[in-house]
């Protein structure tokens, strides 16, 4: 009969390839953030907003002539540039994943799932764009995307002719010397 | 002899586990309408919801704005209001019944999900707005301070979910006052 020792050991036995696995993963999605900074499409998930778009759907949104672009696997939508208000950029940090991974750590004997979460964290970019509908209605669409992604959207929207109440620079600037505590 | 008793104390804090899990899960799946009471008939009012107002820098702009989405979405499902109108839309200036809901960020600390996950007591995310919702001659109709905290899981834009569905709730248990005739004519 094992014992409770064995079964402990056994359980971090098993969630050792486990965390061998996030930790490649992260290191991969940075490697993969730097690489597509330039790419005509950013990875991004439409946190809530989007007319039509299911909340948390991941797909490609890019900046094109008409405004910006979100292209999901069944959903598509554009904000047009000339409704565009304002846009915005922040970042903020996030556990990965999800509630499979929560409930995962949860079962790690004395406090390993504590640990772990050390490691499986992100830091991720957020944009958010403010515009008006055909009545004059206020929306908001927030997307989040990897780090590093937002401003380089800013920076596209703002060339199109999108009034951004936070130059671009200010806002990296104001984001640096702040961290995430408001 | 002597029974080993090891296995048995695995066995009974497995089965606590499984029986606590089972009672969260089972508390997450029950209908609202069990919870909650049950929300009374539309009012013959219509809302317009304003964005949060906060000083620059005090309310990252994602969180305002999914407050602000996620509560127009969350006054709609109550069915309290006969329209609920986005801020700045003109069709919300003929409705002559029309409250206009106002919240001012009175508190905004922002946790980090990792220390939450790591301490369970450090790192929550609060959020906490004054709601005023005021009628066309500027008299408040509802007027309260509503906050949301998340404390162990979830990502920092769950207190904006939560504010939301907590700013719905109020007004959907609170008692309006009956429209004034030719009120906003």
């Amino acid at each position: 009969m094992p014992t409770v020792r064995e079964n402990a050991r056994s359980c971090v036995f098993l969630f050792l390839p486990l965390l061998f696995w996030l930790c490649t993963g992260s290191y991969a999605q940075t490697a993969d953030t730097s690489a597509s900074k330039d790419a005509s499409g950013v990875h991004a998930m439409h946190v809530l907003g989007l007319e039509g778009v299911k909340r948390n759907l991941h797909g490609t949104l890019t900046v094109q002539p008409a405004g910006l672009d979100f292209r999901a696997a069944a959903a598509h939508a554009t904000v047009p540039s000339a409704t565009i208000q304002d846009v915005f950029t922040d970042q903020d940090s996030r556990q990965v994943g999800g509630k499979v991974l929560t409930l995962a750590k949860m079962g790690v004997p004395y406090g390993g799932g504590r640990a772990l979460s050390l490691f499986t964290h992100e830091k991720v970019d957020s944009l958010t764009v403010e515009y008006r509908d055909t009545n004059g209605g206020l929306h908001g669409v927030v997307f989040t995307m990897p780090m590093g992604q937002a401003e380089v959207l800013k920076k596209q929207l703002v060339a199109l002719g999108v009034r951004a109440s936070i130059p671009v620079a200010s806002q990296s600037k104001k984001q640096d010397a702040g961290g995430t505590k408001q | 002899m002597r029974p080993n008793r090891r296995p048995l104390l695995v066995t009974l804090t497995r089965f606590a586990m499984e029986t606590l899990l089972l009672c969260i899960l089972s508390l997450g799946l029950m209908p609202r309408g069990f919870a909650a009471e049950k929300p009374e008939t539309t009012s013959a009012w219509a809302v317009q919801v304003e964005p949060v107002q906060a000083e620059v820098g005090q309310l990252p702009p994602d969180f305002g704005m999914v407050i602000y989405e996620d509560l127009i979405a969350q006054l709609v499902k109550t069915e309290r209001f006969q329209q609920v109108f986005r801020s700045g839309d003109h069709e919300a200036e003929g409705v002559p019944n029309l409250l206009t809901l106002h919240m001012a960020l009175q508190n905004f600390e922002r946790g980090n999900q990792t220390e939450r996950a790591v301490t369970t007591v450090a790192g929550a995310t609060k959020v906490k707005v004054h709601l005023k919702v005021s009628a066309r001659d500027g008299n408040a109709v509802v007027e309260k301070d509503v906050q949301s905290t998340v404390r162990i899981f979830g990502e920092n834009l769950k207190a904006t979910y939560a504010l939301a569905r907590n700013i719905a709730g109020v007004l959907r248990d609170a008692p309006l006052p009956a429209p004034a005739k030719g009120a906003g004519q």
